[in-house]
């Protein structure tokens, strides 16, 4: 797994642990002793035990992803340490929310107008009924909007939560 | 096992907590973690505990003020879900997830809002005029510029085709899109999580006013001609959904959305596999149906009239 780049000086992560980087280390290829700063977070956050067991549970090919998103959760969680990257994940939900708000506002704006300017009902049927169905509330957008939310929403249910999303697995 | 009574919690006032029950140890009183982990959710405990770990944990618990202990475990939680529903991209994938629904929100927010003023605009200078007329076909270049959208050849020559001239085009944008903005486009599958996502995105294409338009291409004429506007709103669509799922997802399996959005892809796969042998008979079948469609358009524009 280790190149032979990794080869002259140790992997962040085995100089950071303070041992001999292997030729197989889990780390080397994704923690590169340019950046320490990478492992250190993801080390104070999860640990090193974690994160190689993580990853000998991901595809060799996912690795690259999976520690890069680990370094992304690690540095949220270091600056924010109450709510890490889930603040973000907030944060989108009450634009996503917002943006359905007032898309579903236009739309009912665009059919009002539509049916004043076309008194016909069937050209207007045949004409906006896709734009209908998106902005009469329960449109596909809105069932398709909830099915985002996953592994759970954050925003609405405080408590129970955490519950919703552990049931799901 | 060790069970205790007096526990901090009421669910689990008759047994351990769930963290101390999966590290078997006596649960205290005042056990730190008893009030966020409950006997009856061990799951949840679970996840945190892969992936902080019970010394984390503590750690950061001691480190933060007591009244935001509840909200730092409940967003340990979330996130420790997340990585035990999605091992490679965890939270990073949700937040990908909500920053892809929010570009689809944002153009369809500024189409439906283009068409908006389109209507108040001609409400209020031309109250009598019928929507089926030439203003649309005048107002339509106009808008795509405005919303930055590429304008289609179809609309240049006849504003009736789109199928010919443009299918091939979102495949190719989004394969290209694909492989320059993801490092590792080569990690597919493995991801439950994110095939129903596809499955999202499918469901959504396959509500979108495209499919009506390729399974029936007379209707899709009718209604191209009544209603130009429709036009930027498929392709953009239909190349931004595909150009998205890859960017942001590149484990969501391809051949789900492929087979989710049903017969576009077929169409241009076939076309490419076909192009050498059947490339002389889709020019002319090609010219046949334009002129047929712009004559179509034409009747139905003045029929309607």
């Amino acid at each position: 797994m280790a190149s032979s780049s990794y080869s002259n000086s140790p992997c962040a992560a085995c100089k950071f642990l303070r041992r001999k980087c292997m030729a197989d280390c889990i780390f080397a290829p994704y923690f590169p002793p340019e950046e320490p700063q990478k492992f250190a977070n993801v080390h104070k956050i999860f640990g090193a035990s974690n994160v190689s067991k993580l990853l000998n549970e991901v595809p060799p090919h996912q690795r690259e992803d999976a520690v890069n998103s680990l370094a992304y959760e690690a540095e949220a969680r270091m600056k924010d340490p109450v709510y890490g990257c889930v603040g973000a994940i907030s944060v989108l939900q009450r634009q996503v929310m917002r943006l359905q708000r007032e898309l579903d506002a236009t739309n009912a704006d665009l059919i009002r107008y539509a049916c004043n300017e076309m008194p016909p009902a069937a050209a207007t049927s045949g004409q906006y009924g896709r734009r209908s169905g998106h902005g009469s509330g329960g449109g596909s957008y809105n069932q398709n909007s909830s099915g985002f939310y996953y592994p759970s929403q954050w925003n609405s249910n405080n408590g129970d939560n955490e519950s919703s999303g552990g049931g799901s697995m | 096992m060790t069970h205790k009574s007096g526990k901090g919690t009421g669910s689990s006032s008759s047994s351990a907590c769930a963290a101390c029950k999966f590290q078997r140890r006596k649960c205290i009183p005042d056990c730190p973690l008893a009030p966020y982990f409950p006997a009856d959710q061990p799951k949840i405990f679970q996840n945190a505990h892969k992936l902080f770990g019970v010394s984390n944990l503590l750690k950061l618990l001691k480190s933060l003020d007591p009244a935001q202990h509840a909200e730092a475990m409940r967003s340990i939680k979330y996130q420790a879900n997340a990585r035990d529903l999605f091992p490679v991209h965890g939270c990073v994938g949700v937040i990908s997830q909500l920053n892809y629904q929010i570009r689809l929100l944002q153009e369809e927010f500024h189409l439906v809002n283009a068409q908006l003023e389109m209507y108040m605009y001609r409400q209020q200078y031309h109250p009598n005029i019928s929507s089926i007329s030439m203003a649309d076909n005048v107002h339509l270049p106009n808008s795509q510029l405005q919303l930055g959208m590429p304008l289609p050849a179809a609309v240049t020559d006849a504003n009736t085709l789109p199928l010919f001239n443009q299918l091939p085009h979102p495949y190719t944008d989004s394969a290209a899109a694909a492989l320059s903005s993801y490092s590792n486009t080569n990690s597919n599958s493995n991801n439950v999580g994110y095939s129903s996502t596809s499955c999202i995105h499918g469901s959504n294409i396959n509500q979108h006013p495209f499919v009506p338009n390729n399974i029936n291409s007379s209707c899709s004429m009718a209604i191209q001609s009544h209603h130009p506007l429709s036009l930027p709103l498929q392709q953009e669509q239909l190349v931004q959904d595909y150009d998205e799922i890859h960017h942001f997802f590149d484990s969501i399996d391809d051949r789900q959305s492929y087979i989710e959005s049903k017969e576009a892809y077929d169409c241009s796969s076939e076309e490419s596999i076909m192009k050498d042998t059947t490339q002389s008979m889709e020019h002319v079948a090609e010219n046949e149906l334009k002129s047929a469609a712009a004559c179509f358009s034409l009747t139905s524009v003045s029929s309607i009239k």
